[in-house]
């Protein structure tokens, strides 16, 4: 005897067939996240946004030549039509360099935050899940991490290294980075590993493998996505930071290198004709931050099925 | 237990006697709406609901019967996304609730009109003591003696089988939730508030301790002469404590009156098939079975016709297009087509 | 078969200046499920009978005694050698909420479970698909409409269908279902309960049943037993339909007592017992565990501990166990008004 309960409520005309492949969940998740996006217009901005500054990364090099054409008869000259964010002391037209400084900004931003989250996520869930001296262990050394003085200790190391390449930039500032984002994971994982369905994973005899990494990590995922953006951002402040002091050598064009020829060759606070040579740089980080922070304002919407669908 | 029954049927006069002070309360036309991404759905509507003074009122409801909305209702505290779209919550001695606003609906509240919040074991101030908060609550009321607000609240405890004293001085993670449960009845009353509200007062208790609380419920309500509503989805424990019942499905009264009658001879095929389907000591077990379908939320209600009628046994051709009107008769209240079918068809003609 | 000898638990409790406070949940409780038998633990919070389930269920382990599984003593194997004998018993969670991973879909959630199964008894890939929808129609919910959803997308009671699904992908020999109907609507409660009766009858499988209502347990089916724990000791044992008509034990009628009268179907029984106090930590440990709040109590019951035997008394059933100096039977239970 089996009754079939009836669904009783309506079903929702998008409804999926029985068998949901792994393809369809995808297309599934990915429209809504689209939807999620277009709810709020703030959200579509910071794509807009953050798909721009993107394309600066990938493409901005390939606009212009290697060498950036230098114009002899307009030095730090004021912003017109050929040049919108005026030109600097060599007469290099100012947007030219924000546009092409933008990849090693963005790919240093982006290594940066993908090791920290990867490191931190990693040691945090596996701090959390297994406890006892694994979490003794694993939480000495996140306390360490979180300890090092991180500007001082990347003054002394860009005594003897140049960070030549972002990759290299982005390592250092990753390795540099994990602590918190391990901490917070742990604490997450703590608190997730004694909900039922945990528990139930474990009572079915589910492999620790799946566990952790298809019922703990979902759970977690807006968590971690957040914290990624936000580690963009750090990640580009840090290292404009070591530019602008000068402690870095200026190898490759860079906003950092800007602002720091802006405010001590140029004298941006006290002559208003390299202002425009100033802003631009710090334009880009400001537009670039609020594009991702108004993204973060999406993460618990995207991977929360229930506010996903909504 | 004699006093229990006896004041089951209380005529009305036997009340005014006892105490004039126990006001009404007159809930008329009552729709609550929440704001969701497919518009504005009620929660509540037309509720029609007369809490008779000095009695304790039993609503009961499964989940999205929205017999926490009218809770707050009464209170005029409906949080956005939810308000309050239509009617009157008349309480004798302080005028219509929805009306107030600002400053005169805060002193209302706890003043005049005590409110146990569900979950009360989970609603208490970690940080603070029991006294601290509840000294807290007579200065934000502006009583001008805490000393007699501390010894009201120290015999109310001792009424209820507790050491006043030393649970002022707890904090919540010191009490078990039995003594929760009986700190936040407690400070409801402590107001000397005349009307009370408790939302799920039972919920999450071990049967004992239920009992308890239900038996503690009854007697200060008598003692203090007090107009109760208990909301509650477990109609046992209305079934122990309540004068009348009424039962929600779906945002509307299915059926209301007194509560031997309710339980005795259910009218609504909706409260029929939840007496069946409560697990009991007693009656035969071939008889008891589930609803089927289940309880409606925002979203799946029907927008006409009667909300119930996916899950009736008895539905009618009517019932898909009609919402059924509260038929009363003979102090019951009843909107269903089927079980009164004659009457409610008059009385649509002269709405016509 | 599984069975449980003298299994004791004691919970050290941090805190304090003098190093913590010592709980026992579990006395030496004995138990044994049959296949396709039903056991009910009925006891209050502090009972002990959520503790009792984890261990059955293999999430915790006991501090003495010893679970049997099939004929193997648990403890003579490693952690790791016993799991697949506690994977025969799988524990519904009380919470269908968060039983379930929000994140999942329905789908998702069952085939990572028959996917290991399938490993373990040699099936194909294709066998998985078709088991989730046998699953799910067993325990009466439309696969079509379950499969593809999420858990927020369904009801309390098809949640709890789910997850009773998902407990069946390992062919479990035991279902322990800790207080698994009581955040269920109400008018869906008994659904689920014949659900488990169901089960019982069709796959042969046994339920291990643990509620503080009572009443809940005479739906779990026929020939069930009932075991009455209060604060770790089985109080009073026996068939469940009896223990509920004749109850001997004051804790048992107590409970029985608490529960509501349906006032209009029923009457309340004419000799209700109510404790002298109310349930707190700190209750002494010498003699019967009840005397204190016990309104029978006698000068033997505060200073010596019946054991789980017979102890005579007026009429009392047989059959029946109880630890109780004084058993006697009483009218607790209520009276339908048509009797």
């Amino acid at each position: 005897m089996t009754v079939i309960v009836s669904p009783g409520g309506a079903i929702d005309p998008g409804a999926a067939p029985a068998r949901s492949t792994r393809a369809t969940l995808r297309r599934n998740f990915w429209r809504g996240v689209w939807r999620v996006l277009r709810r709020k217009p703030s959200r579509m901005a910071g794509v807009v946004i953050v798909a721009v500054f993107a394309l600066m990364g990938v493409a901005g090099p390939l606009l212009y030549p290697a060498q950036l054409p230098r114009d002899d008869n307009a030095l730090y000259a004021a912003p017109s039509l050929a040049h919108p964010f005026g030109t600097d002391f060599e007469g290099t037209d100012v947007l030219a360099l924000v546009i092409t400084g933008a990849r090693y900004v963005l790919l240093t931003g982006l290594a940066t935050a993908v090791i920290t989250v990867a490191l931190g996520t990693l040691i945090g869930l596996v701090a959390g899940f297994h406890r006892g001296r694994w979490d003794t262990l694993l939480m000495r050394l996140t306390d360490m991490n979180l300890a090092i003085p991180g500007l001082p200790l990347l003054l002394v190391l860009s005594t003897v290294w140049k960070f030549e390449s972002p990759l290299e930039m982005g390592l250092v500032l990753g390795i540099l980075g994990w602590g918190g984002i391990a901490r917070a994971v742990r604490s997450q994982t703590l608190s997730l590993r004694e909900r039922g369905f945990i528990e139930a994973a474990r009572g079915l005899g589910l492999p620790t493998r799946h566990i952790i990494g298809r019922e703990l990590l979902p759970s977690m995922a807006p968590y971690i996505a957040m914290n990624m953006l936000i580690a963009v951002t750090g990640a580009v402040y840090a290292q404009v930071g070591l530019f602008f002091l000068g402690v870095l050598p200026f190898e490759s064009n860079n906003w950092g290198v800007m602002l720091n020829l802006a405010v001590f060759n140029g004298g941006a606070l006290t002559t208003p004709a390299a202002l425009p040579y100033l802003l631009a740089p710090l334009i880009a980080i400001l537009l670039l931050t609020l594009g991702i922070v108004l993204i973060v304002d999406a993460m618990d919407e995207i991977f929360n099925p229930r506010l996903r669908e909504e | 237990m004699t006093a229990h029954t006896a004041a089951r049927h209380p005529a009305a006069r036997d009340i005014e006697a006892r105490d004039i002070a126990a006001p009404g309360v007159r809930i008329r036309d009552l729709t609550v709406v929440y704001k969701t991404p497919s518009g504005e759905l009620p929660a509540v509507r037309g509720v029609d609901l007369t809490l008779a003074p000095g009695t304790i009122t039993g609503v009961v409801g499964e989940s999205g019967s929205g017999k926490s909305t009218l809770a707050l209702s009464l209170l005029n505290a409906v949080q956005p996304p939810g308000r309050i779209a239509a009617g009157t919550v008349e309480i004798d001695g302080l005028g219509d609730v929805l009306t107030l606003r600002g400053e005169d609906l805060r002193r209302a509240r706890g003043s005049q009109v005590g409110y146990v919040f569900q979950a009360a074991q989970n609603s208490l101030n970690p940080l603070k003591t029991i006294g601290k908060q509840l000294l807290d609550l007579g200065r934000s009321h502006d009583v001008a003696d805490l000393r007699a607000l501390v010894r009201d609240a120290k015999d109310l405890l001792a009424r209820m089988g507790m050491d006043g004293a030393r649970v002022l001085d707890s904090y919540q993670h010191e009490l078990s939730g039995g003594m929760r449960q009986r700190v936040g009845i407690m400070l409801a009353l402590a107001l000397n508030a005349k009307v009370v509200v408790l939302d799920e007062p039972t919920t999450a208790l071990d049967m004992i301790t239920q009992a308890t609380i239900l038996r503690i419920i009854r007697e200060v309500h008598e003692e203090r002469g007090l107009t109760t509503l208990v909301i509650t989805h477990d109609v046992g424990a209305v079934a122990e404590v309540a004068d009348s019942l009424a039962v929600m499905y779906g945002g509307r009264v299915v059926e209301h009156g007194p509560v031997t009658e309710v339980l005795g001879d259910a009218h609504h095929p909706y409260t029929q098939g939840l007496i069946r389907a409560i697990p009991r000591l007693t009656g035969d077990l071939s008889l008891a079975r589930a609803l089927p379908g289940r309880p409606p939320t925002l979203g799946t209600l029907p927008t006409q016709g009667c909300v119930f009628r996916e899950r009736c046994e008895r539905r009618l051709e009517v019932c898909e297009t009609d919402e059924p009107m509260a038929v009363n008769r003979d102090g019951r209240t009843v909107a269903c087509h089927a079980t009164d079918r004659h009457l409610t068809l008059v009385k649509r003609k002269e709405f016509v | 078969m599984i069975t449980g000898t003298g299994i004791t638990k004691v919970f050290r409790q941090r805190g304090g200046l003098l190093g913590g406070r010592e709980v026992r949940a579990l006395r030496g409780v004995d138990f044994a499920i049959a296949k396709g038998g039903s056991v009910s633990f009925i006891g209050e919070s502090g009972s002990g009978k959520t503790t009792l389930g984890r261990i059955v269920a293999g999430l915790e382990t006991c501090d003495s005694g010893e679970i049997v599984i099939d004929g193997v003593p648990m403890s003579s194997l490693s952690h790791r050698r016993r799991q697949p004998y506690f994977r025969r018993v799988q524990l519904i969670h009380q919470d269908p909420y968060s039983a379930l991973n929000p994140t999942r879909t329905i789908h998702q959630a069952l085939e990572a479970p028959l996917r290991l199964r399938a490993g373990q008894t040699g099936r194909s890939r294709s066998w998985i698909d078709d088991r989730a929808e046998e699953l799910l129609a067993m325990v009466g919910i439309d696969p079509g409409y379950v499969l593809p959803r999420y858990p927020h997308q369904l009801s309390g009671g098809m949640r709890q269908r789910v997850v009773i699904a998902r407990a069946l992908t390992m062919d479990p020999e035991v279902l322990v279902a800790d207080e698994a109907v009581s955040m269920i609507d109400v008018s869906l409660r008994l659904g689920i309960l014949a659900l488990l009766r169901d089960l019982r009858e069709r796959l042969g499988v046994g339920v291990l049943f643990i509620t503080h209502d009572i009443a809940t347990a005479r739906y779990i089916g026929g020939d069930g037993e009932l075991y009455v724990l209060y604060r770790g000791q089985v109080v009073e044992r026996g068939a469940t339909e009896k223990i509920i008509a004749d109850p001997v034990h004051p804790y048992t009628q107590s409970l029985l007592s608490a529960t509501p009268v349906l006032h209009g179907l029923e009457r309340p029984g004419a000799e209700r017992v109510v404790p002298r106090e109310m349930q707190r930590e700190g209750l002494p440990d010498g003699g019967c565990l009840f005397a204190r709040r016990c309104p029978f109590a006698t000068e033997r019951c505060e200073s010596e501990m019946p054991v789980l035997g017979r102890y005579g008394g007026e009429g009392t059933p047989a059959e029946q166990e109880h630890a109780c100096f004084h058993p006697q039977r009483r009218a607790v239970i209520p009276v339908g008004v048509g009797e």
